[in-house]
């Protein structure tokens, strides 16, 4: 049997979105702070977070946001304006509820601390407008209302009148007579001397009223609790006619049914007065046992599903697998000749392809997961720093797998708060400068090829091309007589241990700079770019695979072992006399009228052996810059499941992981980018790298 | 007869609580996400009572009691609204929508149901 426990955790995920959503409500609500679409938004959110954090046993969380949503409610009724104090403690807030949503034994203690302080906090936005605004109770918690336990049984008189219309709103009085009945035992005269002749008769009006004789132990609260939907819109009377339990007295009974049949009117006080002359115990029991049908089926039409991302990484493994099995089977399908098992492994393969494409449309989450986190240091930072930003995000839709952004979220955090700590200027010194008071901060996400691209751009200082290289060589990084341009010394910046920063503010410059960027964003085979004008902004560019696990790619063949080249760089395949290759000079040969510098893998990875007449020439691309690679031959198109390679290969730059072919042997997956980007970088900046 | 209820609420956590709560019962139980959502249900499904949260981002509770009652089919279907506030003011507006009753939430299972006897068999 399932229990309220085993809500608890949906709650907390439903609760956070809740929180995120208030979150980014309130930012918004900053800028635009009467825009009432955005208060109902906040207080929507905080609603939702009382009422279901009552209901899943987050008292303290209910507690909290019950007093936030007082305050709201008033600034709801105009009442109340948005000031930036008011956001300041809602962000805290904010940043409390998201603590108090861990079970309560988990929490450190000084929470509760922050909890009191915020609560007086909050009450006093309520002070000013108490008078105006009379709160009602907090709320009714659960099971306020426990059965009276004494056995003891009243007999009462109900005399109900409902309103003509009563039955306009769904009401049904029988139900209520019903209800009545279940709390003991009731006798019920129904009083019909109100229903009008045919013609007038209106199906849709109630001219019936009830009195019920009920002997119940339930108090009188009980009693008006049945008609507590309908009590404006009926005339309802409860009389207490004795301690006892009089329809278990004939006399009673007897009396009441010559009420009954004589349809005359029956006087409380004259019952009264005759249950009084009655002295009668009764005990009689109640019995009011609800029973149902066992549950049945459900229908339910939601059209999305909450996942555990577990179960998804799940998913992905199993995908992985498959894509690998399925390879051995295509492979055997192909040296069986089995003319039979050529559609099968086929359509396997076709089914594979889309179930990996499926799998992996299915991990993608947008970049707007992250933005409310950007937004809010922007925010506080521009505050703490008495700077004036604004952050606009473009692009937001933009879809990556999950575990790149969650490897993205820090350094992006990183290269905003250096934009906003190093790019953009006071607004004093900006006004100085002839530029507008407010510094702006884009965020820019687009899809290219099968990367997505991140572009953060600031229209600050930028950077300064000969504070770096002075930098560069007090740290002895480069040598005073190093010819760099100016793009090449911006990049030291991601040289581990470099930092611009003349003064350690609190945020950035830390000794944590752009070289742990860089890292990071190359473990998610990611690559990271600065470009700035001085004096105009820095922009700085991620590059991000699509997808971490699985590529297409194609197999090629070097000396025997088996490699494969992203297909999404491949341009052409050319077919080239190994004569044209060895006696080119400067690695350079001429195909198809183009000159094209390329790379002799086979030379480039000292591999013996004799290489065949004819050879393959891949033409790869990358930001422009073609190169070929030469291989022995082409196999063909090959889905890649990349696997690490270990720690003691991560030093390497060239290749990006390993894949199982479908006979169980490995190929190399090679990271063409790098290669292409060793191509064409500037020697000495290789140099200076290695 | 089997009877069948409309849960309109935007929270999952609530709609899962509630229809798990309903279905234990032997309720069929009809999900909508919010007051836009619910009505898709409103075309000429029998429908015996319908649960609804006031606060919802796409047509709130008011509205969808509104435009439940406008219909001739279901101008007489049972409405309970689940609501936190007790102040008299939501209430009353949505009495006056045409709701029936209401839920405070809060509530233990034992409630909600007590709550729907008082407005169907």
């Amino acid at each position: 049997m399932r229990s309220m426990e085993n809500f608890q955790g949906g709650f907390i995920e439903e609760a956070t979105d809740n929180i995120n959503d208030l979150e980014s409500a309130l930012l918004l609500l900053e800028e635009d702070p009467a825009n009432s679409e955005l208060i109902e938004r906040v207080f929507r959110a905080m609603h939702s977070l009382k009422g279901g954090g009552a209901m899943f046993g987050f008292d303290e969380l209910s507690d909290f946001t019950h007093h936030m949503e007082s305050v709201y409610d008033l600034v709801r009724e105009g009442k109340l304006e948005v000031t930036r104090d008011l956001l300041n403690i809602t962000l805290d807030s904010v940043d409390l509820m998201k603590k108090l949503l861990v079970v309560e034994d988990e929490r450190p203690e000084e929470i509760s601390v922050e909890h009191s302080k915020l609560v007086s906090g909050i009450k006093g936005f309520l002070v000013d407008a108490e008078e105006n605004a009379p709160r009602g109770q907090v709320y009714e918690s659960a099971g306020s209302n426990p059965d009276s336990g004494g056995t003891v049984i009243i007999t009462y008189l109900i005399n109900f009148v409902p309103d003509k219309d009563i039955m306009k709103n769904g009401t049904n009085p029988l139900y209520l007579i019903d209800e009545l009945n279940s709390l003991g035992k009731t006798m019920v005269i129904a009083n019909t001397c109100n229903i009008p002749e045919l013609e007038k008769f209106d199906t849709s009006k109630c001219y019936i009223s009830w009195r019920v004789f009920l002997s119940t132990s339930e108090d009188k609260n009980a009693i008006s609790d049945v008609f507590m939907f309908v009590e404006d819109d009926c005339m309802l009377e409860i009389h207490k006619l004795g301690a006892s339990d009089l329809l278990d007295d004939e006399r009673f009974v007897r009396k009441i049914e010559e009420c009954r049949e004589s349809d005359s009117e029956i006087e409380i006080n004259s019952i009264k007065d005759f249950a009084k002359s009655i002295k009668e115990e009764g005990n009689d029991k109640k019995s009011r046992q609800i029973k149902r049908k066992v549950a049945n089926g459900r229908e339910n039409t939601i059209s999305s599903i909450r996942v555990s991302s577990d179960k998804i990484d799940q998913l992905m493994n199993l995908v992985s697998e498959l894509v690998i099995t399925q390879a051995s089977l295509s492979l055997y399908t192909e040296n069986s000749n089995n003319a039979d098992l050529q559609p099968i492994a086929e359509s396997v393969q076709k089914l594979t392809r889309q179930l990996r494409d499926n799998a992996f449309s299915i991990s993608l989450i947008p970049l707007e997961s992250m933005m409310t986190r950007f937004q809010r240091l922007v925010r506080d930072l521009s505050d703490e720093l008495g700077k004036e930003i604004n952050f606009s995000a473009k692009g937001t839709e933009t879809e990556l797998d999950k575990t790149i952004i969650e490897s993205l979220t820090d350094p992006l955090l990183h290269i905003i708060r250096n934009a906003i700590d190093h790019g953009i200027e006071s607004p004093d010194e900006r006004k100085n400068k002839g530029k507008p008071a407010n510094g702006e901060i884009v965020l820019k996400a687009f899809y290219s090829g099968a990367n997505v691209i991140i572009e953060v751009s600031d229209d600050g200082a930028g950077i300064d091309p000969e504070k770096i290289r002075k930098k560069a060589i007090e740290r002895q990084l480069i040598t005073p007589d190093s010819a760099l341009n100016d793009k090449e010394l911006v990049n030291l910046l991601f040289l581990p241990g470099f930092s611009t920063a003349e003064s350690v503010t609190d945020l950035s410059g830390r000794g944590v700079g752009m070289d742990v960027v860089k890292r990071k964003i190359s473990s998610i085979r990611g690559e990271v770019d600065i470009e700035s004008s001085p004096g105009k902004g820095t922009v700085v560019t991620v590059k991000l695979p699509l997808t971490l696990s699985i590529i297409d790619g194609l197999l090629v063949k070097i000396a025997g072992s088996q490699y494969v080249i992203p297909l999404s760089v491949v341009d052409k395949i050319f077919a080239v006399e190994h004569e044209t290759i060895a006696r080119a000079s400067n690695n350079l040969v001429v195909l198809d009228g183009e000159q094209l510098p390329f790379y002799y893998l086979r030379e480039e990875f000292g591999l013996d052996g004799k290489p065949p007449a004819r050879e393959e020439m891949v033409v790869v691309e990358y930001e422009n810059v073609r190169i070929g690679l030469a291989t022995d031959s082409v196999v063909g198109e090959h889905q890649a499941v990349l696997k690490p390679l270990g720690k003691f290969y991560r030093e390497q730059e060239i290749v990006s992981g390993g894949t199982i072919l479908g006979d169980g042997s490995i190929a190399l997956v090679l990271d063409t980018n790098k290669i292409i980007n060793q191509f064409s970088n500037n020697n000495k900046i290789k140099e200076v790298i290695s | 007869m089997e009877k069948t209820i409309l849960i309109v609420d935007d929270s999952e956590s609530i709609r899962e609580v509630v229809s798990f709560t309903l279905e234990s019962e032997g309720f069929k139980v009809l999900v909508g996400v919010d007051g836009k959502d619910a009505l898709k249900f409103l075309n000429g499904n029998s429908i015996d009572l319908i649960i609804t949260d006031l606060h919802m981002p796409v047509m709130n509770g008011i509205e969808l009691i509104r435009e439940v009652r406008g219909m001739e089919a279901y101008s007489r279907v049972p409405i309970l609204f689940l609501t936190t506030e007790s102040q008299t003011a939501k209430k009353n507006e949505a009495k006056e929508a045409g709701a029936t009753g209401w839920i405070i939430k809060p509530f233990v299972p034992a409630k909600l149901i007590s709550a729907i006897n008082k407005v169907m068999r």
